[in-house]
């Protein structure tokens, strides 16, 4: 009986496991059938030619047409929402790891697991909202790249946190017996041992905010972007962005160009993620070698 | 008569509402071995800790009583207030029972302790290196993989790099929690030498369940039962 339930359980762990596999191949797959005949610099830039694309990318010259001003537009989201999370997320999950304890980490742990379960789209209306209490005192200020930033921040902020806090507390206690006895400060401890070795899991926190913050489309959406503002010169301008010209092109197509438009728009946007996981992956690795096992001979 | 660098007076300690530790009164000499023994679960790990407050680190312990130790020519007691644990833990080094070495590189692994205790000057870092490896046999072993991962070594290696690694900061008291105990016969010799030939720079005080090793390298036999002290000899 125990070698049926053994094998049951083993195939329905792989069955799944094969289905979600399936899904993922099936969603590029289709995303690729849909949209790869469209890729190009057309795409991309409209109807430049090559010596005003580079004028273009350099920043000499201002385009309208094309993905170019989403992806710069999705780019900087996602640059703005992490450099925000980032000190934040650390920050609190290495408190709720190393120094919070009985009631003030379970609030704190209740808190940010409410934080993580919001909708998006109650984070665009309260960036929305923010917006227009601000506009009192400061008439200028109108839904813009900032806002969209912070509330994106906001929205990647309890995975930050959570897997900062995981990846520490699944380190062994024998880590900071051991360092306490080298002499060390609990700051030392945390920064010199811990956070080292916590590096992998945090990462994976930062590669999930990175596609939360590149795909959210509800937070935008009240907070500042439009269908065609181009390239934003401040954090005060209205911006474009993957996510938003995917979710306008899909619901406003007048015919089949502006859908496949639409698929090609989700493509680029699946491989700047998988550009952005890459260089987190990289940075990661760089940093695990430099941080555990490189050392300049003096 | 060689001056007492350890005085343990009536050292208790308790663990919530159980005590681990009875009213143990105990010296130890200067550049000498000291072998800690008794049965299992005695207590004789948990004096160790409480020589370098490691103790503290672990939630809902007591201690009561007075452990005095002669540091930089002072005799400190060490429960008193105000007393720093991370200088403390420099002055008093400690070596585990199973070989722990930081999942790093050989070389960090033993520039951490100088980091942390703010010597940060490369060429100074690397001396050290350089001589604690030699003083642990085990320079000529890893001179050339010191940006290796220190858990590929042998676990013999792997412990004689954690006493170099305790020894860096040059410690005046040494605390060895059976050192050898998860060894072959090839490493616990190595390991004996290099005991032997440490306590000519510091005091050794180690726990050992081995009563053929503490004949071989221990001047003091002390000995606990159900967290007393039973027995005290020196060697010689």
């Amino acid at each position: 009986m125990t070698r049926f339930y053994n094998f049951m359980l083993y195939l329905f762990s792989g069955l799944c496991g094969l289905l979600l596999v399936g899904s993922a191949f099936t969603l590029v797959g289709f995303l690729l059938w849909q949209g790869a005949s469209i890729m190009g610099l057309k795409l991309i830039f409209g109807t430049l030619d090559m010596s005003e694309i580079i004028d273009v990318i350099f920043w000499q010259r201002i385009v309208i047409d094309g993905l170019w001003p989403a992806m710069v537009g999705t780019f900087f989201l996602v640059f703005m929402a992490l450099s925000t999370a980032l000190p934040l997320g650390l920050g609190a999950g290495i408190y709720l790891a190393e120094y919070a304890g009985g009631r003030t980490k379970t609030f704190f742990s209740i808190v940010f697991d409410l934080l993580a379960g919001v909708p998006s789209i109650v984070i665009g209306l309260f960036g929305f909202s923010l917006t227009l209490y601000l506009h009192r005192y400061f008439p200028g200020l109108r839904p813009c790249l900032l806002i969209s930033g912070l509330a994106l921040a906001l929205l990647i902020l309890p995975y930050l946190v959570r897997t900062t806090q995981t990846a520490l507390e699944e380190l062994p206690d024998s880590l900071r017996l051991t360092a306490a006895a080298l002499g060390a400060e609990k700051s030392a401890v945390i920064i010199s041992v811990l956070l080292p070795q916590a590096l992998p899991g945090i990462f994976s926190g930062i590669v999930l905010a990175i596609g939360r913050a590149a795909e959210d489309t509800a937070v935008i959406m009240l907070t500042g972007v439009v269908a065609s503002a181009g390239i934003p010169r401040s954090l005060f301008d209205n911006y474009e962005a993957l996510p938003f010209y995917i979710y306008y092109t899909a619901s406003q197509f007048s015919d089949q160009y502006e859908l496949q438009q639409g698929f090609g728009a989700a493509l680029v946007l699946l491989v700047i993620c998988i550009l952005l996981f890459t260089g987190a992956g990289l940075i990661r690795k760089k940093a695990t070698l430099r941080l555990l096992y490189q050392h300049r001979h003096p | 008569m060689q001056e007492k660098i350890i005085e343990i007076e009536k050292l208790s300690f308790y663990y919530e509402e159980s005590r681990v530790l009875n009213q143990i009164s105990a010296s130890f000499s200067r550049n000498s071995i000291a072998a800690v023994i008794g049965a299992s679960g005695s207590g004789k790990s948990t004096l160790l800790t409480t020589i370098n407050r490691l103790c503290d680190e672990v939630a809902g312990t007591r201690v009561t009583g007075r452990v005095k130790i002669m540091l930089d020519r002072q005799k400190i007691d060490i429960y008193q207030p105000g007393i720093s644990l991370p200088w403390l833990r420099r002055k008093v080094g400690m070596v585990f029972q199973i070989p722990n070495p930081l999942p790093m590189s050989i070389y960090k692994n033993l520039t951490l302790p100088l980091k942390m205790a703010g010597i940060k000057n490369r060429g100074l870092q690397h001396d050290r290196v350089e001589r604690v490896l030699k003083d642990t046999f085990l320079w000529a072993e890893v001179k050339d993989r010191l940006r290796e991962d220190a858990r590929t070594l042998s676990g013999g290696q792997q412990q004689r790099l954690c006493i170099a690694r305790a020894l860096i900061l040059e410690p005046e008291v040494l605390l060895l929690d059976e050192p050898t105990s998860s060894l072959d016969e090839c490493a616990v010799a190595e390991i004996e030498n290099l005991l032997l030939s440490l306590k000519e720079s510091c005091t050794l005080l180690m726990v050992s369940h081995d009563l053929a090793q503490v004949e071989r390298v221990a001047d003091t036999v002390v000995e606990i039962a159900d967290g007393a002290l039973v027995g005290s000899k020196d060697k010689v």
